[in-house]
């Protein structure tokens, strides 16, 4: 069966531009500057997301064995090829995540497997690997703060490095009240 | 007790209507200013994640060894204890944003973002002034 290619496509978060093709057997990404390859046997993907992130659109796959992969790259009109290969070839439906773009700092945080999410109005705003958070401390009977250990890149070139978030959470000591749950 | 106050006198507000309003400069994974949409959009873990000028407080830096640092405050609520407090919020009761802090090798560059969130806040808080001057 004749390989479909998506070109220029992200893995990761790495800066690397890389091609990616999809055919029966699976999907491959490899690099151009390493030529590194990454292969997903058809039979490992258990799932996949498509939603808007800083680069365009992101295939996220959940693998076997609760791993993970992300490739960003992908254009708005990828949208109806991709479903349709995942399909075809792998009998997986591409679930499309709602972002949001309200540019508000209220919402939700929902801890979901390996990650935090913030929800904006039930959207996602975004979210953070738990792994990558090298400390957290309540700051104040209200305040939770979040560090970050990443890979502190010392070129100029590289993307912007967020630190430290800290969340006001003004339910943490008087549960009393009844908000609603943001069970999206 | 702040019963009934949730939402009174909230202006609603929002950077952009959907993903097709983000401008291509995203996709650098750096903090971009839009003035046009007075909006700052943070790359969040690869996202691009806007906050409307309203949003936010001030904007401030430092600069560390071989870094600079950018700190965002955020509006939230009980900020302002023990004065009247007189920020409207949608939804007191959420999980606010309250600060985020990056950092870069490139002090120059974070020096002018510093810069551009702080004017783009002036300009907000002037406007703001005038409507209000404008209903007396």
């Amino acid at each position: 069966m004749a390989a479909t290619q998506f070109d220029p496509i992200y893995r990761g978060l790495s800066p690397e531009v890389g091609k990616m093709r999809v055919a029966g057997s699976g999907m491959a990404w490899k690099g151009i500057d390493t030529g590194e390859v990454i292969a997903v046997a058809g039979g490992d993907i258990k799932s996949a997301q498509w939603l808007r992130v800083a680069r365009g659109f992101q295939l996220r796959l959940g693998l076997k064995d609760r791993k993970r992969q992300t490739f960003d790259g992908f254009k708005r009109e990828d949208l109806k090829k991709v479903t349709e290969l995942l399909k075809n070839h792998f009998q997986i439906t591409l679930e499309e995540i709602d972002v949001s773009f309200k540019g508000w700092n209220w919402g939700v945080t929902d801890f979901r497997g390996q990650d935090l999410a913030f929800l904006v109005s039930g959207k996602m705003g975004f979210e953070v690997p738990l792994r990558n958070v090298a400390n957290s401390n309540i700051a104040g009977r209200t305040e939770v703060s979040l560090e970050f250990s990443g890979p502190s890149s010392k070129s100029k070139h590289a993307g912007d490095e967020m630190t430290e978030i800290r969340f006001h959470v003004p339910g943490v000591m008087s549960k009393a009240k009844g908000s609603e749950d943001g069970s999206q | 007790g702040k019963e009934g106050k949730e939402g009174k006198g909230w202006k609603k507000f929002q950077s952009y209507k959907g993903e097709g309003g983000l401008p291509g400069d995203v996709e650098k994974l750096r903090i971009h200013v839009d003035r046009k949409a007075q909006t700052v959009i943070l790359p969040i873990h690869g996202f691009a994640v806007p906050f409307h000028i309203n949003t936010i407080k001030n904007a401030s830096k430092n600069d560390e060894g071989e870094f600079t640092y950018l700190r965002i405050n955020f509006q939230t609520p009980g900020q302002l204890a023990g004065k009247k407090e007189d920020t409207p919020f949608e939804d007191p009761d959420a999980t606010f944003i309250r600060s985020v802090v990056f950092r870069s090798p490139d002090g120059h560059r974070f020096d002018n973002l510093c810069k551009q969130i702080t004017d783009l806040k002036k300009e907000a808080n002037k406007r703001e002034q005038q409507k209000k001057e404008m209903a007396d």
